[in-house]
């Protein structure tokens, strides 16, 4: 009987190609060298992020989860606590701890620990949800989801409740998120390949079975749960750092809904898919946008209506729901000989 | 290796409905033990005890003496009593040699250990050829195999079988035969095997337990139950005639 290759040498080319994808956007924002152009793909890089890290939850457990973009909304706002220069935060913030208050830390300091955290908060939540499955489930981590947007914007003295808390500081280059996204996929690659995301893939076709084989369900999907929350929680913290501000509603339904619709356009069954999904649904988002300013075609300015874009969002959706229920990429990852089975 | 897998005086209700009452029975490691009886008797349900999927409403589930009735499933299968189902239910969007290496992730093995003992037992089992091909596209007989081969992995101390055999071919149901008497005899498990196929039973078994209506009616060797008055009843009594001449 031949020795079967490992599974890490059959399966590497998938996120090495992802990465050079990656590689490839940056260059692109280096070649163009504008302002504008870095910030879009800063923005490009944050969505990777989130969609890997919620496909490392829902693409190897089924489990569709309403609820990872309150753990995006946690990371960024403890990378502002721990990152806004203290004068700052002693005005807006007064209800922090002493020590925190005090605190300026880096934002490369600031994005871990808000990741750490984010998973920490998961981690609670998980022993109680990863009880329930299907539906229930779902359900329960669209109450998170609200529980948390309720805290961050009632809780005036230490969110800053829904005004914006200012001061974050700003990193405009894109190398930090380029590297950072790199990590986002080699967790997303490293968590499909291990022991606990093969149980849990068995676990979303069968669950019963599952059992039947030893897999501890729940477990192995509590561990997917804190790892996914770290990678949004990350993203999140990076998100902050783009821009600076933060709102409790800015990770809240919108948010929620544009990010799974990259996830399950690209195929949630696959970490191919969660990275394509986002590189194509950014580009067409973009386009639209362009097309909302105005685009001069000629003598003539041609622009379509504001929320043009939301909308075709939603047609895309629905026709590539109808068209490949399991998304463009499918249950496959990429390879060097195009697609293979996930 | 765990010795005796047993049933004491297990009863389970159902909203009233009563699926088993005070159902004693023991499997012994190395040896075949049939179980039969029409459709709804409580053999399933049965399984489902066994192997931690139902908890009794009475009645203890023994492991070598101690209870393990408690336990959920699947540290049932990490103490040694495996299972497949009526119904297939392998990891359909898994290669079979997957569906294989589950088990032994579930049993603690790294994925390296998990994928060569996959490789190694789908070559016993002799289905290695499958190995590449999703569960979800394999014929009846195969994913049959297969759900051996996953429950199999480990050597577990026990196998429980609902309904291998269903919708196979006369030739196929030996081939079953004899695979199910390698198990017993080289991995030294206590197989349970449920059939509708009571040839198969009659041929495989070295002792038999017929369940009829939740209650253990006889119990007996193969020959015993060929000439067992009550169970001729209780298969006349339900099914056609047809199945009752094969006793
Ligand atoms: N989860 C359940 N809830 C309610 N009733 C059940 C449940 N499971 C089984 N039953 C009932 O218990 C009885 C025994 O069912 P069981 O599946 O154990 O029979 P069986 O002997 O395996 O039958 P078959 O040969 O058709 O597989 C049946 O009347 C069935 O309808
Ligand atoms: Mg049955």
């Amino acid at each position: 009987m031949a020795e079967r290759a490992s599974i890490l040498s059959r399966t590497i080319a998938t996120p090495v190609i992802l990465g050079l994808l990656l590689t490839a956007i940056a260059l692109l924002a280096l070649l163009m060298g504008s302002g504008p152009f870095n910030q879009t793909i800063i923005d490009i890089f944050i969505r990777v992020i989130l969609v890997v890290g919620l496909y490392i939850f829902i693409g190897n457990s089924g489990v569709i989860s309403f609820g990872h973009i309150g753990f995006t909304c946690l990371g960024a706002y403890m990378t502002a606590w721990l990152t806004i220069p203290p004068p700052m935060k002693k005005m807006a913030l007064p209800g922090l701890p002493g020590f925190v208050l005090e605190a300026k830390l880096p934002f490369w300091v600031g994005v871990p620990a808000a990741a750490i955290f984010a998973a920490l908060i998961a981690f609670f939540f998980g022993k109680i949800l990863m009880r329930l499955s299907g539906i229930a489930a779902s359900i329960a981590t669209f109450a998170m989801l609200a529980l948390i947007n309720q805290i961050y914007s009632n809780w005036e003295d230490v969110t800053g409740a829904t005004s914006s808390v200012v001061g974050i500081p700003i990193n405009r280059s894109i190398w930090p998120y380029f590297v950072a996204t790199l990590v986002a996929v080699a967790i997303g690659y490293a968590y499909s390949i291990s022991r606990s995301g093969l149980a849990l893939r068995a676990a979303r076709d069968e669950a019963t079975a599952a059992a039947a084989s030893g897999v501890d369900i729940p477990k192995e999907r509590l561990r997917a749960f804190v790892i996914s929350a770290f990678v949004m929680g990350g993203g999140g913290a990076l998100y902050a750092h783009s821009v600076g501000v933060v709102t409790p509603d800015t990770f809240y339904l919108g948010l929620t809904f544009i990010s799974l619709s990259m996830l399950v356009v690209g195929g949630m069954g696959s970490l191919s898919g969660a990275v394509i999904g986002v590189v194509l649904l950014s580009t067409i988002i973009q386009i639209l946008r362009l097309f909302e300013k105005g685009v001069a075609l000629g003598d003539t300015v041609l622009t379509i209506p504001n929320g043009v874009q939301e909308i075709a969002i939603g047609v895309i959706m629905i026709v590539i729901l109808m068209r490949r229920p399991a998304g463009i990429i499918g249950n496959r990852e990429v390879g060097w000989k195009g697609l293979r089975k996930a | 290796m765990a010795q005796t897998l047993a049933a004491d005086m297990v009863s389970v209700a159902f909203e009233g409905l009563r699926a088993l009452s005070d159902v004693t029975l023991e499997i012994p490691a190395g040896r075949v033990t049939g179980l039969i009886g029409p459709n709804g008797a409580g053999k399933t349900t049965c399984v489902n005890v066994l192997t931690g999927f139902q908890k009794p409403s009475m009645g203890r589930v023994l492991l070598d003496g101690q209870d393990i009735g408690g336990l959920p499933a699947h540290r049932v299968r990490q103490a040694g009593i495996a299972r497949t189902f009526q119904s297939g239910r392998l990891f359909a969007d898994l290669t079979v040699h997957e569906n294989l290496e589950v088990t032994g992730v579930g049993l603690g093995l790294s994925r390296r250990e998990a994928s060569r003992k996959a490789d190694a037992l789908l070559d016993w089992i002799g289905i290695a050829p499958l190995s590449e091909r999703l569960a979800g596209g394999l014929p009846y007989t195969d994913e049959r195999r297969v759900a051996i081969g996953r429950a199999l992995m480990l050597e577990p101390a026990f196998l429980l079988l609902d309904e291998p055999a269903a919708g196979m071919s006369a030739e196929e149901a030996d081939d079953l035969s004899r695979l199910i008497h390698r198990i017993a005899l080289e991995v030294k498990c206590g197989v349970l095997l449920i059939e509708h196929n009571i040839g198969l039973v009659l041929k495989t078994c070295h002792s038999i337990y017929v369940l009829d209506s939740g209650e253990i009616i006889e119990f007996g060797t193969p020959d015993a139950i060929k000439a067992s008055e009550k169970v001729r009843h209780a298969y006349m009594g339900t099914q056609t005639d047809a199945e009752g001449e094969i006793l």
